[in-house]
C-alpha cells in the first residue's frame, strides 16, 4: 500500500496547484477531470470492489444534478442546502433499485441496471410534473454562495471538486482497512466461500451500492454547478458505459488504475480534438486493445494477489 | 376493432425486426456467455452498406426484383465478413480472460464500429431511397398492410423456421447446441469450437444484416448512431425470451414488437418504452431466464 | 474567504489583459450542430459565418482587428451546448452565433450572460426572451407569431374542422405547438387531439392508427424535418386522408428526400426562403455563398444567423469598441439594419420585430410554391 499512498499524495500535491499553472480553458478541464474521478471511484467500489456488474451508475450522478437542479431552479434553494440532498436521494435509490435486483448472477444483474438507466432517462426527458424540465434539460442554475460570497469562478469550483476528491479518497482509504472493504473484497473473490464464513452478502453488497450511490450524487451536484444546466443525456448509458469501462480499463480496485483511466477517458479527448471526428474510434479500438493487451487493466490492483517472486519460487521448486 | 388489428399488424412487423436481430445476439451469448454489444451496431452497418450497393451499383430508380436480391446478398456477405472479423480481433484474444474484460471489448468494438459508420459515411443522416420495394399497400377494410410489411413478415418467419430447423436437424445445429451447454465438453466430443463461433457469428451477423436492410427500407432515415437503441431493444427481446434460446429470441422479438406497439397506441407512446423497460426488470427480477430459457441447476 | 472572488477577479483580469495585449485579432464564436441529425443545418450557420468574416477581414477587419472564428460543436443537444458555453467563453470571444435549436441556445444562454459574451440565435421558442438578458438578440422571429399566423390559415382561410397538432417535446416544438393551439382556441375554434411524438424513433405507426380513428382534416407537425418527413410518410401509408401542414423546421431539403413522393401537397409555414428573399443584400450574399461552398444554403436558418453576426458587427463598429454592453445598448435602439433577410430592429428584451411568414406548398417535382401570404 505504500507505493499506492506515494502515488495518491503527489497526485494531491499536483492536483492543489493546478490552477495556478493552468489556462481557463484547462481549467474547465481540470474540474470535469475532478468530477468524473470522483463518479470513477464510486464506480470502483461497487464494480472494481464488489464485484458488482453495475452499468447504471450514471443514475446516481444524475439524481444528485438534477437533485441540485430541481431545488435550486424550481423551488429556490440555496445550493449549498441542495448538496445534502443530492447525496441522500441517490442513496435512498440505490436501495429501492438495488434492492430487488441484487440476488440476480452477473450478467442478469448487468442488463437490469442497464434498464433502469434508460428508465431513469425517460422519465427526465417525459417531464413528469413539470419538474426535470424535458429533453433540454434544467438551466439558469445559480452560483454557490457562502456566506453571501459568490463563489462563481472556475477557480472556486475547481476547488470545490477537488475538495470532493479529496474526501472521496479518504473515504475509499479508510474502506479498504475497515470490515466493510474486507467484506467487498471477499465477496468479489469467492462468494460462496465469503457466504459460508458468515457474510451477509446482500447487506454488503447494497451498502457498497449505498457508498457508490452517495459519492456520484455529491459529484453530481458539483456537476451542475459548473455548467449551470443539466440534461438527460449526460445521465444516459453511454455515460454509464464509459464509467464502467474507466474502472475496467484503469484496473479495478487500484487508485493510479482509475485516475488513469478517467485521464484517458475525459481528458485524452480534449487533448486530440484535433483528431475531432475520430476520437471516439480511437477510443473504442483503444479500449479493444487495452484489454486484449491486458485484460485486468493498465494498472491493476495487488493487492491479495501472490507476489510474483512466491510464484516463481514454485515454478523453480518443480 | 380494425385498429387494433392495425396496431398488432405494426406491432409485429418491427417485432420480426427485432427478432431477426435478437438471435445474432441470443446465438452469441449461448455459447460465449458473451454479450455482444457491437451487434446492434452491426445491423446499422448493414443498412448504410446496403444504400452504398443501391446507390454505386444501381444508380437511382433500377429496382427489380433481382436487384434487390443482390442488393441483400452482398451485403450479407460484406456484414458477415465483418462480424467475423470482429470475433477474430475483440472477442477471441479474450476467451480466457475475465468476463468483464471482453464486456469491455465488446463495448469498445461498438464504438469502432460506430463512428467508423460516422468516418466513412459522414455525420449527417443518409436517406434510403422510397421504392426499393413497390409501395403498394392492401386494405382490408381498413386495416393497411404495406407490400414492404408484407416482405418483413414472410422473409422474417421463413428465416427463423429454416434456422431453427438448421438448429435442431442438422449435425452443424447440434454442435452449436452442444457449445451452448458447455464448451469443454463440446471439444472433448470432438467439436471444433472455434468453427462453431465462427459459424454463429456468420448466421448472427447475417441475420442482423437482413435485419439492417429492412430497417433501412421500412424506417429510411439513418443516422450512424441508430444501432445502438435496435440493438438494446433486440437485446432486451433476446432477454424476454430467454437469452441463449433460439426460440426464446424469435418469440421475445415479436413480443416487444406487439407490447410496445400497444402500449403506444393504447395507453401513452411517451411512457412506451419506460412500460418496456420496467417489463424487462420485472421478468428479470421474477424470472431471469426468461420465458423459454435455460433452466439451469445454478440459482441464479 | 474573499480569496475566492481576489483570485477570481486576478485570472479574469489577467485573461483579458493577456487578450488585449496580444490581441491583432478579436475572437468570434459559433456554437452550432455541426454533427447529429440536424449537421446540415448547423454546418450551413458555420458555413455562413466563415463567408462573412472572411469577406470583413479582407476589408480590413473589425475595428482594424482580424477577426478569428472560434466553432465548438453542440450536437443539438442541451448539456453539450453547456460545455461549449463554457469553452467558447474560455476562448476568449466577445460574440457567439449560435445555435440552431432552441434548446441548445437556452442551455448555453446564461453562461453568455454572466460573461458579458454577446449571443444571437435563430431559435423561435418564445422561453428564449423570458429572462431578457440584455446579450441575447434573437435574430429570427417567435413561436407567438408563427402560431397566430398558422391559426390564421387555418380557420379562415382553409377552413378547417378537425385540426389535430403534433409535436416532439423539445421547448421549441412543444412551444410552437402550444401557441398555435392556443391562437386557434382564441378564433373560436378547437383541437381534436394534441400530440407528442419522440424525436427520432422513426417509427410513428402507434400515435398515426390513433389518429387514424379521428378522421382529422388536417395534421400540423411543429417539430423537425427529420421526423415530419416520416410522419408524412407512414401518414400516407396508414391511408389517412388529411392535409399535412409543417412548421419551419420542416423547411429543409430533407423533408422531401424522406417523405418522397408523398411531399407532394405538404404545406409548410415559414418565413421567406432564401430564394424568395426580395432584398439586395440577400442576392449578394446567397450567390457568394453558392460560390463558395457550391450548394445553396440548407435553409432560412444559416442566414438569419448571418444577419445576426452582420448586425453585431455593425455595431461594433458604429459603438467603435468591443465593450458588450454598449454594443448591446446600441442594437436595443437600432433602426432597420438592412439585413439579408430583411429590415432588422430589436425590442428591448431581444426579441426580434417585424418578421413576416408565408405559406410554401410543395410541388411534385420538389419545388416550393408560395400559395398563400399576408
Amino acid at each position: 500500500m505504500n507505493k499506492n499512498t506515494i502515488i495518491a499524495l503527489t497526485f494531491i500535491i499536483v492536483m492543489a496547484f493546478f490552477p495556478l499553472i493552468a489556462d481557463s480553458a484547462w481549467l474547465g478541464i481540470g474540474i470535469t477531470f475532478l468530477i468524473f474521478a470522483c463518479v470513477a471511484f464510486s464506480q470502483d467500489i461497487i464494480l472494481g470492489r464488489a464485484g458488482i456488474f453495475n452499468m447504471g451508475h450514471a443514475i446516481f450522478f444524475g439524481i444528485g444534478a438534477y437533485a441540485t437542479a430541481i431545488l435550486n431552479v424550481q423551488f429556490g434553494f440555496e445550493i449549498i442546502a441542495t448538496i445534502p440532498f443530492a447525496i441522500i436521494l441517490p442513496v435512498i435509490a440505490a436501495i429501492v433499485l438495488a434492492g430487488p435486483i441484487i440476488h440476480l448472477r452477473g450478467d442478469y444483474l448487468l442488463v437490469a441496471t442497464i434498464g433502469f438507466n434508460i428508465i431513469f432517462e425517460q422519465v427526465l426527458k417525459n417531464n413528469p410534473g413539470d419538474i426535470t424540465g424535458g429533453p433540454n434539460g434544467i438551466f439558469g442554475i445559480d452560483v454557490v454562495r457562502v456566506f453571501g460570497y459568490e463563489l462563481f469562478s472556475d477557480t472556486a469550483i475547481y476547488y470545490i471538486a477537488f475538495g470532493l476528491l479529496l474526501i472521496t479518497l479518504l473515504i475509499i482509504r479508510n474502506l479498504d482497512n475497515s470490515r466493510y472493504g474486507r467484506a467487498l473484497f471477499y465477496i468479489n473473490k469467492d462468494e460462496i466461500a465469503a457466504k459460508s464464513m458468515g457474510i451477509n452478502i446482500p447487506y454488503y453488497k447494497l451498502f457498497a451500492f449505498a457508498l457508490g450511490a452517495a459519492i456520484a450524487g455529491a459529484a453530481g451536484s458539483v456537476f451542475a454547478i459548473q455548467y449551470s444546466a443539466v440534461s438527460p443525456e449526460s445521465f444516459n448509458f453511454m455515460q454509464s458505459v464509459m464509467f464502467f469501462a474507466i474502472v475496467l480499463v484503469g484496473g479495478s480496485a487500484s487508485l493510479p488504475g482509475v485516475l488513469i483511466g478517467t485521464f484517458v477517458m475525459f481528458v485524452l479527448p480534449e487533448l486530440f480534438t484535433e483528431f475531432n471526428e475520430a476520437r471516439y474510434l480511437i477510443f473504442g479500438a483503444a479500449m479493444v486493445l487495452t484489454m486484449v493487451l491486458r485484460p485486468n487493466g493498465v494498472w491493476p490492483a495487488s493487492f491479495g494477489n501472490i507476489p510474483k517472486y512466491l510464484k516463481e519460487k514454485v515454478k523453480g521448486a518443480k | 376493432m380494425d385498429i387494433f388489428l392495425q396496431q398488432l399488424i405494426n406491432g409485429l412487423t418491427i417485432g420480426s425486426l427485432y427478432a431477426l436481430v435478437a438471435l445474432g445476439y441470443t446465438m452469441v451469448y449461448g455459447v460465449m456467455k458473451l454479450i455482444n454489444f457491437a451487434h446492434g451496431d452491426l445491423v446499422a452497418f448493414s443498412a448504410y452498406v446496403g444504400l452504398t450497393v443501391f446507390t454505386q451499383f444501381f444508380g437511382s430508380g433500377a429496382t427489380s426484383f433481382v436487384s434487390v436480391i443482390i442488393i441483400f446478398i452482398v451485403t450479407s456477405i460484406i456484414v458477415a465478413f465483418v462480424g467475423v472479423l470482429l470475433e477474430r480481433l475483440a472477442y477471441r484474444p479474450l476467451r480466457t480472460a475475465p468476463r468483464l474484460s471482453a464486456v469491455v471489448s465488446a463495448l469498445g468494438a461498438s464504438l469502432v464500429i460506430q463512428n467508423g459508420i460516422m468516418l466513412i459515411w459522414g455525420p449527417n443522416m443518409q436517406i434510403f431511397p422510397a421504392d426499393l420495394l413497390p409501395s403498394t399497400t392492401w386494405n382490408f377494410g381498413g386495416v393497411i398492410i404495406s407490400y414492404t410489411q408484407f416482405v418483413i413478415l414472410i422473409l422474417s418467419a421463413v428465416l427463423m423456421a429454416a434456422l431453427y430447423i438448421f438448429i435442431n436437424k442438422t449435425k452443424m445445429g447440434t454442435a452449436i447446441r452442444a457449445s451452448a451447454i458447455d464448451q469443454d465438453a463440446a471439444k472433448l466430443m470432438g467439436i471444433n469450437v472455434n468453427r462453431v463461433i465462427v459459424i454463429i457469428f456468420v448466421i448472427g451477423s447475417m441475420l442482423g444484416a437482413i435485419g439492417g436492410l429492412f430497417i433501412g427500407i421500412y424506417y429510411r432515415a439513418l443516422t450512424f448512431d441508430m444501432g445502438w437503441l435496435y440493438g438494446l431493444n433486440a437485446f432486451i427481446a433476446a432477454i424476454i425470451g430467454g437469452i441463449g434460446s433460439i426460440p426464446g429470441a424469435m418469440l421475445g422479438g415479436l413480443m416487444l414488437g406487439l407490447f410496445n406497439a400497444l402500449i403506444a397506441g393504447y395507453i401513452s407512446t411517451e411512457w412506451a418504452e419506460t412500460f418496456t423497460f420496467v417489463l424487462l426488470i420485472l421478468i428479470l427480477i421474477v424470472r431471469p431466464t426468461g420465458l423459454l430459457g435455460e433452466k439451469t441447476a445454478e440459482k441464479v | 474567504m474573499k480569496l475566492g472572488k481576489i483570485a477570481g477577479a486576478l485570472a479574469l483580469s489577467t485573461m483579458v489583459a493577456t487578450t488585449l495585449v496580444a490581441a491583432e485579432t478579436v475572437k468570434i464564436g459559433v456554437q452550432a450542430p455541426i454533427t447529429g441529425k440536424y449537421a446540415n443545418e448547423g454546418q450551413g450557420i458555420a458555413n455562413f459565418v466563415k463567408l462573412i468574416v472572411e469577406e470583413k477581414n479582407k476589408a480590413g477587419g473589425l475595428l482594424g482587428k482580424q477577426i478569428e472564428v472560434v466553432t465548438c460543436d453542440d450536437e443539438a443537444k442541451a448539456q453539450k451546448a453547456a460545455i461549449c458555453a463554457k469553452k467558447l467563453v474560455n476562448a476568449g470571444v466577445f460574440a457567439v452565433i449560435g445555435s440552431y435549436t432552441s434548446g441548445a441556445t437556452e442551455a448555453a444562454q446564461t453562461t453568455y450572460y454572466r460573461n458579458k459574451v454577446l449571443q444571437t440565435s435563430d431559435g423561435t421558442s418564445d422561453s428564449l426572451i423570458k429572462r431578457k438578458y440584455w446579450t441575447f438578440f434573437r435574430n429570427s422571429f417567435p413561436n407567438s407569431a408563427q402560431g397566430n399566423f398558422t391559426a390564421d390559415y387555418f380557420i379562415n382561410v382553409k377552413k378547417y374542422k378537425k385540426i389535430v397538432v403534433l409535436s416532439d417535446y423539445s421547448s421549441y416544438s412543444a412551444g410552437l405547438a402550444d401557441s398555435t393551439v392556443a391562437a386557434i382556441e382564441k378564433l373560436g375554434s378547437k383541437v381534436t387531439f394534441r400530440g407528442k411524438i419522440k424525436s427520432g424513433t422513426q417509427n410513428f405507426t402507434a400515435i398515426l392508427t390513433k389518429i387514424k380513428a379521428l378522421k382529422p382534416d388536417v395534421i400540423y407537425f411543429s417539430g423537425y424535418y427529420t421526423d415530419g418527413g416520416l410522419i408524412r410518410v407512414q401518414q400516407k401509408q396508414l391511408a389517412i386522408d388529411a392535409d399535412f401542414v409543417g412548421g419551419d423546421s420542416n423547411h429543409n431539403p430533407d423533408f422531401i428526400k424522406l417523405a418522397g413522393k408523398t411531399a407532394a401537397g405538404v404545406d409548410i409555414i415559414n418565413v421567406p426562403s432564401p430564394d424568395d428573399l426580395p432584398y439586395d443584400a440577400a442576392k449578394k450574399y446567397l450567390q457568394a455563398y453558392e460560390a463558395k461552398f457550391n450548394k445553396k444554403p440548407p435553409s432560412i436558418w444559416a442566414v438569419v444567423n448571418a444577419d445576426g453576426l452582420r448586425v453585431i458587427m455593425h455595431g461594433v463598429e458604429q459603438t467603435k469598441s468591443f465593450d458588450t454592453k454598449k454594443i448591446s445598448d446600441y442594437l436595443h435602439g437600432m433602426k432597420d439594419f438592412p439585413g439579408i433577410t430583411g429590415p432588422v430592429n430589436f425590442r428591448a428584451d431581444g426579441e426580434r420585430i417585424g418578421a413576416s411568414l408565408l405559406v410554401y406548398t410543395i410541388q411534385k417535382d420538389g419545388s416550393y410554391k408560395v400559395s398563400f401570404s399576408k
